[in-house]
């Protein structure tokens, strides 16, 4: 306990320490400069992009590696954690290079990957993938065949037992995957500094202002931001439980 | 009397049909679609960048790959992440065990705030992690005028980066073992402290060998993201070359300099790490599910 | 709809589930598909349903190969063991499924199914329950909610496969009358899996006795039980008594003891005969050599019956025998006594041709 105190709580009670010396009137200023207001839309709306790619290809890999057999399938399920693995720097200087105008995928397409909202995306899918494959596998593993099977026989093709007996099944696997994705994008650094090109009100996010307050020893303003991103993603995640909690309120037998 | 299994019932019709008609599976054109889909995004997104990094690595060679991994900054990188992983890793598992074996085998008030908290790194960013540290330790901060008056250095130097690191990785191993230890319930602890074996004979004996595999799948993890931490080292290191710049910082460092070749050969050296954690936990899961 | 099934053969990897099974069933009929845990039943029933393929054979429906055709195509309804409710639908839903996902051109009006689905809820008395989910039901209820989605659809053919089988003793008995009820009002036909020897004789218009991936016989209860063609089904339909012996000259013998079995005139082997509990006398003097002496070593009184074990004199075996309480209290016995105990009805079967 005493541990957990001194690695977690207390550090974590500095953030509240240091607002606190802050007047109300520089705390506004700062969480609502234009840079930062412009930074929360980007993070915001780049994990949710991210979050919701990977809810739906995340599903499907998840599905494709239960349900069918195919060459190298154990090569796959495997390669799915690597953005568990692999550092996150690591991660963000490759996936730069690639999606750089000049990079292996980036030189098919017209317009530019890397150093825009899209290469942020980008990063942040990598990022949450296994966060939705690996809750969504286990549901589906231990999914019933019984179901599908009673729907089929009750005359329903396969399109719609799926959309209508197997995808509310999988549904909490997938917001739960989901949230984990979304919160992990938000706060993510490491491998977005790269590939997000860092232009003040385009591609610099949320967590990149506190560190360039810090480069500029600008401490008490770096807390700012922090609290909003910390109640911001309270929040969230709070929302999103809410949503679980009355989901599974009505249907475990 | 009848012959009972004698029931004849040769019926004419004799046909062989294999018949698998069912429409409980989608059609073959459905499935390989999906799994051309899943290739394709795995592709993108995961192998291609992997295999980019070894091919951009060794575009200049041999020679450079090596001279860019002995240069002595990268070695002392190399020896700080080290040092760094030794460190945390034995503490979070320490910890990480006792507070499973807390929540799992006792009960008292608190423990659920007690799991809420130790899922609480995996909610805050990185960079927060490194900043309440420095709000801690650093110049400015609460202990910033004791620390200098005694002369000692937390943050830019070995103790800040420990104990970011220690506070991002915090999560990992408990969070792997509590599930596993609830489903094991304590019958088996109490059968052995019943038979006369004190508690940490009964610990060592009948716990550990329960939770190994699943100690050894939270601690690859832990390890992993311990040597790859970037956001919340890059804020308490002060990238001081050759001497606080762990390898991920170091590859920061050359490729902001433009020395592509070698970022992405010390990247190369972690990506290997990487492979090596993905199978190492794949061992350990499936270990774990034989039991 | 009257079912054939022709030769059929299933198996999972090298493992023969179903043997060269052939039935012949009318339309209409209510059958119960009875044996131990592992014969087959289930496959055949999934077999029947199309949710499983199958090595060899056919099955026609009035007629029709219907051996390739999908599940959804062949009008049935199944009722799954654990019910397989859809568990994010209420009640209402569920039963409406069935309905709900048929062709635009074929599917009925919203009203049409409500009405449909109101009618079907009353009918199998859950109409109070619409809204609820499956997870805020009893067992029984949620199994009737199960049949009530399965003939929502109108099946010509009715599968279940244990439907009964999680519920407690009562409910059973409750439910399996009232199974009855609905199969004759919907005519269809129906067969249903059960283990239970004593549901399949009570609701059953035929039972198929399956072992072993294979049928032992199919008859009406009354065939099965009063005339069993093989030792399997004699001790799988009720408790049955065993006499050992060897065949001569149309008798049954051991030691002392021999009876007649005239469909034996010509065999010399080791044989067994079976005896139903109700089939045994109980005697007090020794007329003949039809009768062995036992002990008796334990009564029971259960209503109207008096069941008797006995332990034979001669060779240490357990007989039971149960007789009316009357007959009993005439007899005036006690524990202890020893009796002599007649099979009136022996069933001789020789070993060689099967195995027990
Ligand atoms: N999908 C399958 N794969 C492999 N073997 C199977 C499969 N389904 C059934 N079996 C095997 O086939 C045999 C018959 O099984 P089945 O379920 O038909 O028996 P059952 O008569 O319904 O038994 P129970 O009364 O226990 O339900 C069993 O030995 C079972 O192990
Ligand atoms: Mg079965």
């Amino acid at each position: 306990m005493l541990y957990l105190s001194f690695i977690v709580i207390l550090p974590l009670s500095m953030i509240v320490v240091n607002t606190l010396s802050m007047s109300w009137g520089e705390f506004f200023e700062t969480i609502t400069h234009p840079r930062a207001v412009a930074s929360y839309k980007l993070s915001f709306g780049s994990a949710l992009a991210a979050g919701l790619i990977n809810v739906i290809f995340g599903t499907i890999i998840a599905w494709v590696l239960i349900r069918y057999d195919f060459p190298g399938k154990k090569i796959i399920d495997g390669l799915v954690d690597l953005p568990f693995a692999l550092p996150t720097a690591v991660a963000g200087i490759a996936l730069t290079t690639l999606y750089a105008p000049s990079g292996w995928i980036g030189k098919f397409f017209d317009f530019k990957i890397s150093y825009t909202p899209l290469g942020i995306v980008i990063a942040l899918t990598f990022i949450g993938l296994p966060f939705v494959v690996r809750t969504v596998q286990p549901v589906l593993q231990n999914l019933g065949r019984e179901v599908e099977e009673a729907s089929a026989s009750l005359g329903a093709n396969r399109f719609q037992t799926f959309v209508k007996v197997i995808l509310p099944e999988l549904y909490p696997a997938m917001i739960t995957g989901f949230s984990l994705a979304f919160s992990r994008s938000l706060g993510e650094y490491g491998s977005v500094v790269f590939i997000a090109g860092n232009m003040p009100m385009k591609t610099e996010i949320t967590p990149l202002i506190i560190m360039t307050k810090l480069e500029q020893y600008d401490y008490v303003g770096a807390t700012a931001i922090a609290v909003v991103m910390l109640v911001g993603s309270f929040i969230i995640l709070l929302f999103i439980n809410l949503i679980q909690w009355r989901m599974n309120r009505k249907f475990n037998y | 009397m009848t012959k009972p299994l004698d029931v004849d019932r040769k019926m004419p019709i004799v046909k062989k049909a294999v018949s698998n008609p069912y429409p409980l599976k989608e059609s073959a054109i459905v499935k390989w679609s999906l799994i051309t889909i899943s290739l394709l995004y795995i592709s993108l997104f995961l192998i291609l960048p992997l295999i980019s990094i070894f091919v951009t690595a060794l575009e200049k060679g041999w020679e450079t790959y090596v001279a860019s991994i002995v240069h002595p900054d990268a070695l002392a990188a190399i020896k700080l992440t080290i040092t760094v992983a030794l460190i945390v890793v034995p503490l979070n598992a320490v910890f990480g065990i006792a507070a499973a074996w807390l929540i799992t085998k006792f009960t008292f008030r608190g423990k659920n705030l007690l799991v809420t908290l130790i899922d609480l790194p995996f909610a805050v960013s990185p960079v927060i992690a490194g900043l309440i540290f420095i709000l801690l330790f650093g110049a400015q901060g609460l202990f910033g005028d004791w620390l200098f008056e005694h002369d000692i250095k937390i943050v830019f130097a070995l103790p800040g980066i420990i104990l970011a690191t220690l506070f991002v990785t915090f999560p990992f191993v408990a969070r792997e073992l509590i599930p596993l230890m609830q489903t094991q319930g304590i019958t088996e602890e109490e059968a052995s402290i019943s038979l006369g074996a004190s508690g940490w004979k009964t610990f060592f004996y009948v716990t550990l060998p329960n939770i190994k595999w699943g100690l050894l799948y939270g601690l690859i993890l832990c390890n992993a993201r311990a040597i790859g931490e970037f956001g919340a080292v890059s804020v308490v290191s002060g990238h001081i070359r050759g001497e606080t710049n762990t390898m991920p910082l170091h590859i920061e460092i050359l490729y902001n300099e433009y020395q592509f070749t070698a970022a992405f050969a010390v990247a190369s050296i972690m990506s290997i790490l990487a492979i090596l954690t993905i199978i190492i936990k794949h061992i350990a899961s499936w270990k774990a599910k034989e039991f | 709809m009257g079912i054939q099934i022709k030769n059929v053969s299933k198996s999972f990897g090298s493992v023969k589930v179903l043997k060269d099974i052939s039935v012949d069933i009318k339309s209409g009929e209510l059958i119960a598909l009875l044996g131990p845990s592992g014969s087959g039943k289930t496959t055949l029933l999934r077999i029947l349903a199309g949710l499983e393929g199958l090595d060899e054979g056919t099955i026609l429906f009035d007629g029709e190969d219907i051996t390739n055709v999908s599940p959804k195509e062949r009008k049935i309804g199944f009722v799954f063991q654990h019910y397989a409710l859809f568990r994010h639908m209420n009640v209402f839903e569920n039963v409406a499924y069935g309905l709900k996902v048929r062709p635009r051109k074929t599917r009925p009006s919203k009203k049409e199914i409500e009405r449909k689905v109101n009618e079907l809820l009353s009918l199998v008395k859950l109409e109070n329950f619409q809204d609820r989910y499956p997870s805020q039901l009893s067992g029984g209820q949620r199994q009737r909610v199960a049949l009530a989605r399965a003939l929502a659809v109108e099946p010509k053919v009715l599968l279940l496969d244990e439907p009964f089988g999680a519920l407690d003793a009562k409910v059973r008995k409750e439910l399996r009358r009232w199974l009855r009820q609905l199969h004759n009002e919907f005519h269809v036909t129906s067969i249903f899996v059960t283990h239970d020897q004593e549901e399949a004789l009570d609701v059953a218009d035929r039972i198929i006795v399956m072992n072993n991936g294979k049928i032992e016989q199919i008859g009406t209860p009354d065939e099965v039980y009063e005339n069993p063609k093989s030792p399997f089904v004699y001790d799988f339909l009720g408790n049955v008594n065993i006499f050992r012996g060897r065949l001569q000259n149309g008798k049954l013998k051991q030691g002392q003891f021999e009876i007649n079995a005239p469909h034996y005139l010509d065999s010399h082997d080791d044989a067994v005969g079976y005896a139903r509990p109700h089939d045994i006398l109980i005697e007090k003097e020794q007329v003949d050599n039809e009768t062995v002496p036992a002990k008796i070593s334990f009564i029971h009184i259960v209503g109207p019956t008096a069941r008797i074990e006995l332990k034979r004199e001669d060779n240490g075996e357990y007989l039971e025998a149960e007789l009316p309480k009357e007959q009993f209290k005439n007899l005036q016995i006690q524990k202890g006594e020893v009796v002599y105990v007649r099979p009136k009805q022996l069933k001789v079967f020789i070993p060689e041709d099967f195995s027990i």
